[in-house]
């Protein structure tokens, strides 16, 4: 243990160059010191920690290859000593024995327990890593850290002598930069090396590390020795890339108690202990007493034990944890939550042993994303800037293709567009113009790689002309212009989209959207009404949509006609099948506005939330930016506050007559 | 042996059905402990170690073997009677033993092809654990059984408390002791996961994979595992050989062997 750290800035903090051939010295100097000497060794087809004599039993040119349930070993030809991770021993097996005789008893002469002193003997831990630091600090919180303490841990923990060791690797298990302990130690040794190609750069401490380190052979390292220490451990933190989003991980896992993963997790879980046995935090014990056959006297040791183990929470009464599953949860939840609330740390270092050592390969990094993902802000995204925005310009788009929807609903292909177009969002619209034909405005119904997709119900002169165009023929658009549905909203949610009849043309994009990204909502689900199946939108999208398995599409017609195998009624009707929790219901809804209307109500008396309601307002529009005037509802503008809008937004002048 | 103390003593009969002797040695095995064992028990009744018998009733019967023939339906029931404290003891005692394999056999088939004259052998078409026939107080595991397991009973027994006997995985012993997983760092097939301790991980201690004669541990996962094991690249045979040992018949080994049979079949 440190008890002297070094203050910075003395000599002691300072930088020496030990060869490689000169580490037999640094072995020799900590056992003429008194200390037996900790250190790896290979063993068993692993790099495990045991008393070691001398530098040459340490693991030269061996490397460790790890993945979850998985750990070979490999002979380089290259005679780095520290060239492995972390393996199977964790340093608390010196600090916090598997089996520790804790008390005797007698019956002889009387009757009187005995607790035997601690007999810590002065070890040298050689090739500490980070994680391995942070873990000791860690028990150093559990056993020292409150009212009552283990003074057989503060004991060994005391004549623990600590040789630190830059990592200058990582394992697929590793995940120390997750849990900021790692990669590089920053303090808590008495020596630190880091190994380069020849030797180690070395620095001491504390006192007695500094007293050691003056002993040793060394000279000062050379300017290029010196970086090329710095960049090793630099380079570890690029190969573990980017941290996993630990951070408020706790609070999450709190909320999740009766998360279905826990079940799943247990069913694969054997609990054989592994996990906690090998962790270099887990302290739990149970004891066992070991009697004399002559009934004079017993003693009572102290076995590691896991909280895995059958008996672990059973009282004369039952079991507090009787299901595999709450086992489970018990494991995780205090390594990576109420650890915090009783010690204020994780009980995880992020070294990765739990996840080598699981014979099932459990990796608690899945489990904690499936159990706790992070939430992830919801940030709403800016809309583009458009393009052509003022009334008099435009930009000009080529006609693409042109496909007739239904007998008076007409989808042009626009290609060749400006880029602000393609960047738009779903939801948005542009103001179409031919010359002599006055703009209108126009939904987006689909983003394509190089095209959007208009849908135009031909019922003015400039959407009669536009209807009629042929492939080729150019274009004038501004935009993309309004706001877009918030898919972010409904991420975690059952996404509901209602459409009515063309309404589905401005929804087409958010559909697509849905099922994009399927797997950041809970459900997603279509319903669909229109008065004839004549009047269907886009029937070989609602094929597809409805032949895959990212959306669940229900159609529904007002009037049947021949060979309509399909639902009859109105929209709302399609409600009765709703079978989820509606409060967690993000529901985005277009058509004519008395089946909004209609649509909402029923929503709403399913028990979603009105602010998770999201209505698009069709006006008339002139200008499409708030200039004109015409498409003012209440203190909005529809073009440039909506057209989409969150129901709330809209109080009561939603469906409201003559608004 | 004193015979003054003895009535003081508990009388303990140590007798056998289809078994091999061998937790019964493990028992005249106990040299360093054997002269304060017979001092503070009256080993009564001990066909392996002495001629001399002794009826009961007995306070403790140790029986090792399982029921294979039709004769140890009736001693099991006499011994039962006669025991105040029934221990099995032994993988045949508590789970059936390699003898329950014929269970998933043709009987009939095996004796036919084994014996001169087939009809001269009585024997059940199953193997069965002694739990199965009669009310059992106690049970040690293992084949053999382990000499400290042992011990502890007999102290527990002259102390009057619970036998400390760990309900856990090999893998805790392999941990506590500090050697390396086989399955993890080898690739070894091996059932401590699912194998109760208290051999203080005999094979891993000597580098190979646990045999699973200990039996299954309460709530031992063994769909999970054999389905690990599976995964891992193990032919459904070789992995139900696995479970098919010492201690196949107990469940829920049992069921894995069966659905692994009927893959097979």
């Amino acid at each position: 243990m440190i008890t002297t750290p070094v203050p910075s800035q003395t000599a002691a903090a300072k930088q020496w160059f030990l060869a490689r051939t000169d580490l037999g010295a640094l072995i020799d100097r900590l056992r003429e010191s008194g200390r037996r000497v900790i250190g790896p060794i290979v063993r068993d087809g692993a790099i495990v920690y045991d008393e070691i004599q001398s530098a040459a039993e340490l693991p030269a040119g061996w490397r460790d290859e790890q993945s979850a349930g998985r750990y070979r070993l490999e002979r380089k030809s290259d005679e780095r000593v520290f060239g492995y991770t972390v393996g199977p021993t964790s340093w608390k097996r010196f600090t916090f024995p598997p089996n520790l005789t804790i008390a005797t008893a007698h019956r002889t002469g009387g009757f009187g327990f005995e607790q035997p002193a601690p007999d810590a003997p002065p070890l040298a831990f050689l090739g500490v890593r980070a994680c391995e630091i942070a873990a000791l600090a860690v028990q150093d919180r559990v056993f020292l850290g409150g009212q009552f303490t283990d003074e057989d841990f503060r004991a060994r923990r005391a004549a623990a002598f600590i040789v630190a060791v830059q990592c200058t690797t990582s394992s697929s298990t590793c995940f120390c930069t997750s849990m900021g302990t790692g990669p590089e130690v920053r303090d808590g040794y008495d020596i630190l090396l880091t190994e380069i190609d020849d030797g180690f750069v070395i620095q001491a401490g504390s006192l007695e590390g500094a007293a050691i380190v003056a002993k040793l052979p060394t000279c000062r390292p050379s300017h290029a020795e010196a970086g090329a220490a710095v960049d090793k451990v630099k380079s570890v933190r690029t190969q573990m890339g980017g941290p996993l989003p630990m951070a408020g991980v706790g609070g999450r896992l709190k909320l999740q108690l009766d998360h279905p993963r826990w079940a799943l997790v247990a069913d694969r879980c054997v609990e054989c202990g592994n996990c906690t046995m090998s962790c270099p935090t887990c302290f739990c014990t149970s004891v066992v007493e070991r009697s004399d056959l002559d009934g004079k006297s017993s003693t009572t040791e102290r076995q590691w034990d896991s909280c895995f183990d059958v008996a672990f929470a059973k009282v004369a009464g039952g079991d507090f944890r009787a299901r595999p599953r709450d086992r489970y949860r018990q494991w995780l939840t205090h390594k990576f939550s109420t650890w915090w609330d009783q010690f204020g740390s994780s009980g995880c270092v992020g070294c990765g042993r739990c996840i080598t050592w699981c014979p099932v390969r459990i990796d608690v990094r899945e489990e904690l994303a499936a159990i706790a993902p992070p939430v992830e802000p919801i940030i709403q995204p800016v809309a583009v800037e458009p393009a052509a925005a003022s009334p008099g310009s435009y930009s000009i788009a080529r006609l693409a293709s042109v496909r007739s929807e239904t007998e008076d609903t007409t989808t042009l292909t626009l290609t060749d567009l400006d880029p602000a177009f393609l960047a738009g969002r779903p939801g948005q619209f542009v103001m179409v113009a031919l010359p002599a034909f006055p703009a209108v405005p126009i939904s987006i119904s689909r983003y394509r790689a190089n095209g959007i997709d208009l849908t135009i119900r031909a019922v003015g002169p400039t959407s009669t002309a536009l209807v009629n165009l042929r492939p080729g023929a150019k274009v004038g658009l501004r935009g993309p212009l309004g706001t877009f549905w918030p898919i972010q909203e409904a991420y975690g949610r059952h996404a509901v989209v209602v459409a009515g009849g063309v309404g589905l043309s401005p929804l087409h994009g958010l559909v697509d959207a849905l099922v994009a990204n399927h797997d950041r909502f809970e459900s997603a689900s279509l319903f669909y009404g229109a008065r004839t199946p004549e009047d269907q939108l886009f029937c070989e999208d609602l094929e597809a949509w409805s032949s895959g398995k990212a959306i669940d599409v229900t159609l529904t017609v007002d009037r049947a006609g021949p060979g309509w195998k399909g639902r009859v009624g109105v929209v709302t009707t399609l409600f009765d099948m709703i079978s989820w929790d509606c409060t967690k219901v993000t529901a985005f809804v277009v058509g004519p506005e008395r089946m909004m209307h209609a649509s909402v109500q029923g929503l709403i008396s399913k028990g979603v939330p009105a602010d998770r309601i999201y209505v698009s307002m069709e006006r008339h529009m002139e200008c499409g930016i708030g200039l004109c005037g015409h498409c003012q509802m209440g203190s909005r503008f529809v073009c440039k506050d909506g057209p989409v809008f969150r129901l709330s937004e809209l109080g009561d002048l939603f469906s409201r007559e003559g608004i | 042996m004193a015979s003054t103390s003895r009535t003081a003593q508990p009388r303990v009969a140590v007798a056998k059905l289809a078994s091999c002797d061998g937790c019964q040695l493990t028992l005249l095995d106990l040299e360093d402990e054997l002269l304060e064992i017979v001092s503070r028990f009256d080993i009564v009744e001990f066909p392996e170690a002495t001629s001399r018998r002794s009826p009961g009733p007995y306070d403790i019967v140790f029986v090792e073997g399982s029921i294979s023939a039709p004769e140890h339906i009736d001693q099991i029931k006499e011994l039962r009677k006669q025991a105040r404290v029934l221990v099995t003891i032994g993988a045949c005692a508590t789970a059936g033993g390699i003898q329950a394999l014929r269970n998933w056999a043709d009987h009939d088939a095996y004796r036919a092809a084994v014996y001169a004259h087939p009809e001269w052998i009585e024997s059940l078409s199953t193997a069965t654990p002694v739990a199965e026939h009669v009310k059992v107080d106690a049970e040690l595991r293992g084949c053999p059984i382990d000499p400290g397991q042992l011990i502890e009973l007999l102290t527990a027994v002259l102390i009057g408390r619970r036998p400390q006997i760990r309900d856990e995985a090999v893998c805790r012993e392999c941990k506590r002791k500090g050697i390396v997983c086989v399955v993890v760092a080898k690739g070894e097939a091996c059932m401590g996961p699912v194998t109760t301790s208290g051999c203080d991980a005999l094979c891993p201690t000597y580098d190979r994979g646990c045999y699973g004669c200990f039996g299954p541990r309460t709530n031992a996962n063994a769909k999970s595992w054999s389905a690990g094991l599976l995964q891992s690249g193990r032919p459904p045979e070789e992995v139900r050989r696995l479970f098919a040992g010492f201690t196949g018949y107990a469940e829920p080994f049992r069921s894995v062997i069966t659905e692994l049979g009927k893959a097979k079949g």
